[in-house]
C-alpha cells in the first residue's frame, strides 16, 4: 500500500531526502534550480542591483555590454541589467497572482458547476465557451480598454486581466474533476448527510482536485510571463518606467541592430523563465499524475 | 488416486514480484499436482497467490513477476523454460484458461462466434472455416446456450453474463484441451446464473474428463464442485486434502478459521473462538508458518521454523507443526460459544415501527423538463410495502437488478422519483428528497456503501473521514472531536494509530470499518447497509459481521440490510423481503422466508446458494432458466422464469397476497398449500422433463 504514497510526500521515513529527490523527473530538478534563482533575484535584487531601476544618464544611451554595464544601457542611459534584475520581482508577482486567482476562481466555479449540473452548469459552460472563442490578448486588451483610464497601466488591472482570461481555461478543467468524482458514493454519502454544495465542493471534491489545478497553475503560469510581456510590449501593460520586460523590449526595439543587448537580456531572462516554469510543471505533472491514486 | 501419473506438476515454486525496487517473493515453495480428470480447487483469501499459480500453470509470467525457481511438468515438458512458440502450442490447446471477468476476456468489435473459430484455426484444429464454424456451434450447444447459431453472429455486449462466461468456456474447450484453468469463474455473476454454470462444468467434465483447476475465494463453490482442494496462506500452500475430508476434518488452524467463518443458510449461527483474528500482514510475516501470528495454537518452533506439507492421514497433507494437538474440528465446534446468532425479535409485538413503508413506487428520470413533455419516469420499484422496527434488522435480498440498492437510495431521499408511503418514526415523511429533509432525519438515517474503496474519499484521512458528520451534526470540531473520532475508532475496534492514515494504507476490511464509524458518528437510529460484505474477505467478513451485530445489540439501531448473499442474510436478520424486478415476492420474519412455503423465486434463490459442505447437493439446474428482465411485462414478473407457473394467469392478473402467519405473506397465485415442498418434486420433474 504505501508504495503509492507519494514521492513528493514529507514523511519521517529514515530514507535520506536524497534517495527521494533522485527519484523526481529530472526536468523538475531543471526547471526547480532556475525558478529558485528567479525566486532569489526577485527578493534580493534591491539589495545588490548597481543602479535604481528608474535612474537615467548612468552612461550613455545604447551602449553595448561593459563590466560597468553588464547588458549595456537603454536609450535614456539606464543600466539595462539593473533593470532586469529589478523587473524580476514584477513579472513574478503578476505572473504568479494572476494565475493563482484564475486558479481559485476557475477552481470553484468548475467544481461547483460540474457538481451543480443541470441548468446552472449548462449556462457557466456557455460562458465559458464564449470566453474561450475569443483570443487571449483580443480579450485582454477588451477587458483593459472597458476599464477606463483611472485604473489603466495598474496592477491590479493586469492582473484582473490576464486572471479573467485564464478563468474559463481552468473552469472547464475543474468542471470534468467535479463530474468524475461527483459519481463516486464518497459524494453521495457526503449528499446523503445533507452537507450543502460549498461543503462537497471544499471538503470532498477540492482534494481530489488539487493535483489537477497544481498542473493547471503551472501550466498557465508558465505562459503569463509572455503575456504579460505582450500587454507591456503593446503598450496596455505597466507604465513606463517600471522595469517589465516586456515594456522593456517595446522600448529597445529600435536598437536592435545597435545595441542588441538592451533587447535581448530582458528577452532572454523571459524565456528562461518561461522554460523553468515548464520545466518544473511538466515534472511536477508527471509526479502527481504518478501518485494520483486510483481510485482518486 | 496418488498412484496415478499426474497431468501437470507444480514443483517447489517460487514466484517474485517487483514491487517498491525489490523482489517480493509471492508464491514460496510451492508443490502440487493436477491428476487426469479431477477437478482441483485452490481457495485462499485475497493476495494469498492464487492467480499468480494459475499463471504458472500457463507458463505465464505478467510483467514484473519472475520466477526465481521451480518447474512446471506437463507433458515431459518444464512450461517455465519452454520458447514462445512451443508454449504457444500448449496454451489454448492444451491448457486453456477461464478468467474471472467474461466482458473483458471477449473482444467487444467482434463477433463472439469469430473468437472462438479464430482459437480453432490458430491451432490448426479445424483445418477449414466452415469446420470451425460448424465446430463453434456445436461448443456452443454444449455449453447449453440456446440457439447456438444466433448466438454465434452476436457481439459480447448483446449477451448476458452468464450467457458471455458460457462463451468462454466454450472457447476454452475449443480444442479439447486435458486442462482447464478456471480463475473465478462465476465471481461477477448472480447465484442463480453460478448455480447454472458450476452445473454446466460439471456436466462438462463428466462428458468428457478433462482435468479443472478451480481458483476461488468461495468455500461454498469449491465444495460442490471440486474433488480435491488446495488451501493457500500467504503463497504457500496450508492443506491439500479430498473434498469431503478436508470439509469433514479440516486440519491446519487456518483452514479450520475459514471454514468456520463461512456463513451457512442451514447453520446460521457460528462459533466465535474459531474465526481468524487479525488480518494477514505481509511485511510481517514470520521466517516460519506464516500464518503463526494470527495462530491460537503457535509456539515458538511456529514462528522460526516453516514446517512442509506432511501427510495427516489418507491423501491428506498440512503443514503445521502442531496438527497433532490440535483438537479436532468438530471438538472446537462444539466448544467455542456461539459469535453471532440471530437474536429473536428485539421488538415488542406493539412497537411503532422505525420506518412503515406502503406502496412505495420509485423510479429514475424525467426531470421538470420531461414531465412537461409528458414523459414518464422509468419505475425501477413499484408498490412495495415493508416495516422495520427499532433494533431490528430487515435484509432485502435478489439478484442484482432487483431494485434493492433503489429502495435504499430512495428511503435516503436521492431518487428523484417517489411516490406512495414511507413514513420515519411515525411522523417524517421520507418520500421528500434530501436536500428537503431535517437535520433530524438526516442525522438518524445513515448508510453504508458497499465498496469502501469508493465510498472514502481516498484524499482524505481517517480523522477527517469520521468528523465531517461530527461537524456537521453536533458542531464538535478540535479537541473534542479528536476525542470523539477516537472513541469511534474504539468502537469498530481499530487503534489509535487509525487516525492520520488515508483510506489506501488500510486493508478492505478496515476500511469497511471506517464507513461503519463514520456512520455512527452521527449516532443514527437506521442503518441503511448496501451490500456492505461483499467486498470482503470471508474471515473479514465474518468479522464485520460479527461487529454490526454487537452493534445493533449495544445501541439498539436498526438495519435496512441489502444483500445477495442469503446466508449472511440468514445469519444477521430478523425480517427478510424477497425483491424480483422492483416488487416484493415474499415478506416475513428470518425463519419464515427460510422455511417452506416459498415463493418460487425464494425457492430458487434458496437452491442456487452453494452451501459449503459436499453432501449438500445442488439442484440441476442446467436448462437455462433465464434472467431477471429489469422491466417484465407480465403480472406476475417472476412468471416468464417460474418452473411452477400456473398458466395465463400469472402473466395477466397481479398475483395475490397469500397470508401464510401474521408476518409472514407471498405474492402468489398458488395456493400456500401448493407451495408447500411438494413444489419442489414438481420443479425436479420439470428440470428433468426439459432436459429429456
Amino acid at each position: 500500500m504505501s508504495s503509492r504514497v507519494s514521492s513528493l510526500q514529507i514523511t519521517q521515513q529514515t530514507e535520506g531526502f536524497n534517495v527521494r529527490l533522485k527519484r523526481l523527473p529530472p526536468t523538475m530538478i531543471i526547471g526547480g534550480v532556475i525558478l529558485i534563482i528567479f525566486l532569489v533575484i526577485a527578493f534580493t535584487a534591491q539589495v545588490w542591483a548597481p543602479y535604481p531601476a528608474a535612474k537615467t544618464g548612468t552612461g550613455r544611451p545604447f551602449e553595448n555590454p561593459s563590466s560597468k554595464h553588464l547588458f549595456g544601457t537603454d536609450q535614456l542611459g539606464r543600466d539595462v541589467f539593473s533593470r532586469v534584475m529589478l523587473g524580476t520581482r514584477i513579472v513574478l508577482t503578476l505572473s504568479l497572482s494572476s494565475t493563482l486567482l484564475a486558479t481559485i476562481l476557475g477552481g470553484l466555479l468548475g467544481l461547483s458547476s460540474g457538481l451543480i449540473g443541470g441548468w446552472f452548469d449548462q449556462l457557466i459552460m456557455r460562458l465559458v465557451d464564449i470566453m474561450i472563442s475569443i483570443p487571449f490578448l483580443v480579450l485582454a486588451l477588451l477587458i483593459i480598454a472597458s476599464a477606463g483610464p483611472e485604473l489603466s497601466g495598474g496592477y491590479f488591472l493586469i492582473i484582473l486581466a490576464v486572471a479573467i482570461v485564464y478563468t474559463p481555461r481552468i473552469t472547464r478543467m475543474a468542471r470534468s474533476v467535479a463530474i468524475d468524482l461527483k459519481t463516486r458514493d464518497f459524494v453521495t454519502v457526503a449528499r446523503a448527510r445533507g452537507e450543502s454544495t460549498l461543503s462537497i465542493v471544499w471538503h470532498e471534491l477540492l482534494p481530489g482536485a488539487t493535483s489537477v489545478l497544481l498542473v493547471e497553475f503551472g501550466v498557465r503560469a508558465g505562459y503569463a510571463p509572455i503575456f504579460i510581456g505582450s500587454l507591456g510590449f503593446l503598450g496596455f501593460g505597466v507604465r513606463p518606467p517600471t522595469p517589465e520586460w516586456g515594456l522593456m523590449i517595446s522600448e529597445n526595439r529600435s536598437a536592435i541592430v545597435s545595441a542588441p543587448a538592451a533587447l535581448f537580456s530582458p528577452g532572454l531572462a523571459l524565456a528562461l523563465l518561461v522554460v523553468g516554469l515548464n520545466l518544473f510543471t511538466d515534472g511536477l505533472a508527471r509526479v502527481l499524475g504518478r501518485t494520483v491514486r486510483p481510485g482518486a | 488416486m496418488n498412484h496415478q501419473k499426474p497431468l501437470i506438476e507444480i514443483n517447489n515454486l517460487n514466484v517474485e514480484y517487483w514491487q517498491q525496487g525489490r523482489w517480493v517473493q509471492v508464491i514460496e515453495r510451492l508443490s502440487l499436482q493436477v491428476f487426469p480428470a479431477e477437478t482441483f480447487g485452490l481457495v485462499g483469501e485475497s493476495g494469498c497467490g492464487k492467480s499468480t499459480t494459475a499463471n504458472a500453470l500457463l507458463g505465464f509470467a505478467p510483467r514484473g513477476a519472475r520466477y526465481s525457481s521451480g518447474e512446471v511438468w506437463f507433458e515431459g515438458q518444464d512450461l517455465l523454460r519452454l520458447k514462445p512458440s512451443a508454449l504457444q502450442k500448449v496454451r489454448g490447446r492444451k491448457i486453456s484458461l477461464v478468467p474471472q471477468n467474461p466482458t473483458t476476456a471477449l473482444s467487444p468489435g467482434m463477433k463472439v462466434g469469430n473468437q472462438v473459430v479464430e482459437v480453432l484455426l490458430n491451432h490448426a484444429f479445424s483445418r477449414s472455416k466452415e469446420e470451425a464454424r460448424q465446430r463453434t456451434i456445436e461448443l456452443f450447444r454444449r455449453v447449453s446456450l440456446k440457439s447456438p447459431e444466433a448466438i454465434f453472429n452476436k457481439y459480447p455486449h448483446q449477451l448476458s453474463g452468464g450467457q458471455q462466461q458460457r462463451v468462454v468456456i466454450a472457447m476454452a474447450l475449443a480444442c479439447d484441451p486435458q486442462l482447464i484453468v478456471l480463475d473465478e469463474p462465476t465471481t461477477g455473476l448472480d447465484v442463480t446464473t453460478q448455480a447454472q454454470i458450476l452445473d454446466l462444468l460439471r456436466d462438462l467434465r463428466s462428458q468428457y474428463g478433462m482435468a479443472m483447476f478451480y481458483i476461488t475465494h468461495n468455500l461454498g463453490v469449491v465444495a460442490q464442485i471440486c474433488t480435491r482442494i488446495g488451501v493457500m496462506y500467504a503463497g504457500r500452500l496450508v492443506e491439500v486434502a479430498p473434498t469431503r475430508t478436508l470439509f469433514a476434518k479440516p486440519t491446519h488452524p487456518y483452514t479450520q478459521g475459514l471454514i468456520a467463518s463461512v456463513p451457512r443458510i442451514s447453520a446460521p449461527s457460528r462459533r466465535q473462538s474459531l474465526l481468524l483474528k487479525g488480518i494477514l500482514r505481509r511485511p510481517d510475516l514470520p521466517p516460519g508458518c506464516q500464518f503463526a501470528p494470527r495462530c491460537d495454537f503457535a509456539e515458538e518452533q511456529c514462528f522460526s521454523q516453516a514446517q512442509q506439507l506432511i501427510e495427516v492421514g489418507p491423501a491428506h497433507q498440512a503443514a503445521c507443526w502442531r496438527w497433532a494437538d490440535i483438537p479436532a474440528f468438530k471438538e472446537r465446534l462444539a466448544l467455542s460459544p456461539i459469535a453471532i446468532e440471530p437474536s429473536l425479535s428485539a421488538s415488542k409485538p406493539n412497537d411503532q415501527p422505525i420506518v412503515e413503508v406502503k406502496h412505495l413506487q420509485i423510479g429514475y428520470g424525467a426531470n421538470r423538463r420531461e414531465r412537461f413533455l409528458k414523459r414518464k419516469p422509468t419505475i425501477i420499484v413499484d408498490d412495495i410495502s415493508f416495516e422495520v422496527y427499532p433494533g431490528e434488522t430487515l435484509a432485502l435480498v435478489g439478484e442484482s437488478g432487483s431494485g434493492k440498492t433503489t429502495v435504499a437510495r430512495a428511503l435516503n431521499g436521492l431518487t428523484p422519483y417517489v411516490r406512495g408511503e414511507a413514513k420515519y418514526a411515525g411522523r417524517h415523511d421520507l418520500t421528500i428528497a434530501v436536500d428537503q429533509r431535517s437535520e433530524e432525519i438526516l442525522r438518524s438515517i445513515q448508510l453504508i456503501f458497499q465498496n469502501p474503496d469508493a465510498s472514502l474519499n481516498p484524499r482524505q484521512r481517517v480523522s477527517k473521514i469520521i468528523s465531517r458528520p461530527l461537524a456537521k451534526f453536533f458542531k464538535v470540531t478540535g479537541e473534542a472531536a479528536r476525542e470523539r473520532v477516537e472513541r469511534l475508532l474504539q468502537d469498530v475496534r481499530l487503534d489509535q494509530s487509525y487516525y492520520n492514515r488515508y483510506p489506501d494504507e488500510l486493508s478492505g476490511g478496515e476500511r469497511q470499518r471506517i464507513a461503519i464509524a463514520r456512520a455512527l458518528a452521527a449516532e443514527p437510529d437506521l442503518l441503511l447497509c448496501d451490500e456492505v460484505l461483499s467486498a470482503l474477505d470471508v474471515s473479514v467478513q465474518a468479522n464485520v459481521l460479527e461487529l454490526l451485530v454487537e452493534l445493533q445489540s449495544k445501541r439498539g439501531i436498526s438495519y435496512l440490510f441489502i444483500s445477495h448473499d442469503l446466508a449472511v442474510v440468514r445469519s444477521i436478520a430478523h425480517h427478510v423481503g424477497v425483491l424480483y424486478a422492483g416488487t416484493l415476492c415474499e415478506f416475513g420474519k428470518v425463519e419464515e422466508v427460510f422455511n417452506p412455503p416459498y415463493h418460487p423465486y425464494t425457492d430458487m434463490l434458496l437452491k442456487a446458494a452453494p452451501e459449503p459442505d459436499p453432501d449438500h447437493v445442488m439442484p440441476h439446474t442446467r436448462t437455462d432458466i433465464g434472467l431477471l428482465d429489469q422491466s417484465p411485462n407480465t403480472a406476475c414478473p417472476f412468471a416468464p422464469r417460474c418452473p411452477v407457473k400456473v398458466g395465463e394467469i400469472c402473466e395477466q392478473i397481479t398475483p395475490p397476497w397469500q397470508i401464510a402467519s401474521q408476518s409472514h405473506r407471498i405474492r402468489c397465485h398458488l395456493t400456500l398449500d401448493e407451495l408447500l415442498p411438494r413444489q419442489n418434486k414438481d420443479y425436479e420433474l420439470k428440470i428433468k422433463e426439459s432436459i429429456e
